[in-house]
C-alpha cells in the first residue's frame, strides 16, 4: 500500500487548501522586497522603486530597467529574479523588431511575460520571486502593468509591490488624479513609499511620456 | 512565367495577375488564382512556384490572425510584409528558397500600401509594382499611365491594360485577368 499522504511520491505543488505552495513562497518572497510603484495617466506613466541603503562603499543596484526606448520595467522580490526577467523582456521586445520592424506594443510584452513565469509554476522547479511593473507607450497609449510570479498580470492606473505594498497603495488609492502632473506623480511615488517604510526612502524614477523615449531620474538621498 | 502587377492609390490598393500556370511549353491551368486575401484589409499576389506560395501565405495568415487576437489590433501592411519576407529568407538561408516573388498590398490605419518581397527577404515599398516573366512589359504600361492621384476603379483599369499588354507578347502569360482592390479603411469619425 502506498503512504497516506495523497501527494506521496509526487512533488508537492498543492498544498492542503489548494494553493500553489511554491508560487505562494515565491509571492511571499516579493512581498519582502523594497516597495515599487507605479502610477499612470492620460499623459504619462511613472514608475519608482526603493533603493535599499547597503553600505557606504557598496553601490546599489539599479532598480528602473530601459526595456526598449519606448518602454521601462521595474521590479520587487530577488534581484537575481529580476535582472533574468528584465532580460527576457529586453529579449523579446528585440525579436519583435526582427520580425515585423516595429516596436513591440506594452500588452504583448506583459503576456509574455506571464507565461514565461506560468512556466515555473507548473514544473517541479522554484517560481521566479520576483513582481515587474512594466509601462510604455504604443499605438494604445500609455500603458501600465504588473505581472506576478503565478502569472497573473493586471492593467491599470496605480499598482504598488513589495514590502508594506498595501499601504503604498493605500496612498496612491487616495490621492490619484488622472489630471496630475509629472511633478506631483513623482511626488506621490515617493510619498506613498515613504509612508510604506515609515523612513525618507532613496527612489529611482522612470517616466515615460508620449513621444519620448523611457527615462531615468535618479534621486539622491533627500 | 506570370504577370502580376499591385497599384497603390489615393483611396486603397489594386491587385491585377494573369490565369496562366505554365509546366515548361505546356499550359498547365488556365484558371489560376494568382491573388491571395489573407483577409479584408491585405492581400498577396503570388509569381513564382505556387505551392511555395500557398504555403507561406497559410503561415502568415495564421500568424497574423495570432497576433491581432494575442495584442488586440492587427500587424500593419509593413509589418505583415517584413514577417512574409523573413519566412522567405528562411528558406533561402537553409539552401531550400522558397520560389516566390510576391507583391504583398493592403491598407491599414497608416493608410495603403504596396510592398514586393522575394526570396531574398528584401522588401521595398513602391507606388505601384510589377513582377514574373510578364513584368517588363507591364511595367511600360504602369510607367506611361500611373499618376499619384488615381482611384481605385482607374488603377484597376490601368492593372488589367498593363496584365493584358504582358499577356499579348509574353508566353509564360495568359488566360485571362483577376483583379482585386482594396479600400482605404474608413477614417474614424473625430469626436
Amino acid at each position: 500500500m502506498s503512504d497516506s499522504s495523497q501527494n506521496s511520491g509526487r512533488f508537492p505543488f498543492y498544498g492542503p487548501q489548494g494553493r500553489l505552495v511554491l508560487v505562494d513562497s515565491a509571492l511571499e518572497a516579493v512581498s519582502r522586497g523594497s516597495t515599487t510603484i507605479g502610477i499612470k495617466t492620460p499623459n504619462f506613466a511613472m514608475i519608482a522603486s526603493q533603493i535599499k541603503p547597503t553600505h557606504p562603499l557598496i553601490e546599489p543596484s539599479e532598480k528602473i530597467f530601459p526595456i526598449d526606448f519606448h518602454i521601462g520595467a521595474t521590479g520587487s522580490g530577488y534581484i537575481g529574479d529580476i535582472l533574468q526577467l528584465i532580460d527576457t523582456l529586453r529579449l523579446e521586445s528585440q525579436k519583435h523588431r526582427l520580425t515585423y520592424e516595429t516596436p513591440i506594443d506594452v500588452d504583448s510584452l506583459a503576456k509574455h511575460l506571464s507565461s514565461f513565469l506560468h512556466n515555473y509554476t507548473t514544473y517541479a522547479v522554484r517560481p521566479q520571486a520576483a513582481s515587474v511593473i512594466i509601462t510604455g507607450e504604443d499605438q494604445t497609449g500609455i500603458q501600465l502593468y504588473q505581472v506576478d510570479p503565478s502569472g497573473t498580470f493586471f492593467r491599470g492606473s496605480g499598482f504598488a509591490i513589495g514590502q508594506a505594498s498595501d499601504i503604498a497603495l493605500d496612498v496612491i488609492t487616495k490621492e490619484y488624479n488622472k489630471d496630475m502632473k509629472i511633478e506631483q506623480a513623482v511626488e506621490l511615488g515617493r510619498k506613498a513609499i515613504e509612508k510604506a517604510l515609515g523612513e525618507k526612502p532613496i527612489v529611482e524614477t522612470g517616466i515615460i511620456e508620449p513621444g519620448q523615449t523611457f527615462r531615468r531620474i535618479r534621486t539622491e538621498n533627500t | 512565367m506570370t504577370t502580376i502587377v499591385g497599384i497603390k492609390t489615393k483611396d486603397g490598393v489594386v491587385l491585377g495577375s494573369d490565369k496562366r500556370a505554365s509546366k515548361g511549353f505546356f499550359i498547365g491551368s488556365k484558371i489560376v488564382q494568382k491573388i491571395a486575401k489573407i483577409d479584408d484589409t491585405l492581400a498577396v499576389a503570388i509569381a513564382g512556384q505556387l505551392s511555395d506560395a500557398e504555403y507561406i501565405i497559410k503561415v502568415a495568415k495564421a500568424e497574423r490572425r495570432l497576433m491581432e487576437l494575442r495584442r488586440g489590433f492587427p500587424l500593419t501592411i509593413r509589418e505583415s510584409t517584413r514577417l512574409i519576407a523573413n519566412i522567405a529568407y528562411s528558406g533561402l538561408r537553409n539552401y531550400q528558397p522558397y520560389y516566390v516573388e510576391l507583391l504583398v498590398a493592403g491598407v491599414d490605419r497608416e493608410g495603403s500600401h504596396v510592398y514586393a518581397a522575394d526570396m531574398s527577404g528584401a522588401i521595398t515599398e513602391e507606388d505601384f509594382a510589377s513582377s514574373g516573366s510578364g513584368s517588363p512589359i507591364a511595367y511600360g504600361v504602369l510607367e506611361s499611365l500611373y499618376n499619384k492621384d488615381i482611384t481605385n476603379s482607374q488603377a484597376s483599369e490601368i492593372a488589367s491594360r498593363a496584365v493584358s499588354a504582358a499577356m499579348e507578347r509574353d508566353p509564360g502569360s495568359g488566360n485571362g485577368i483577376n483583379i482585386l482592390a482594396i479600400q482605404n479603411l474608413q477614417k474614424e469619425a473625430v469626436a
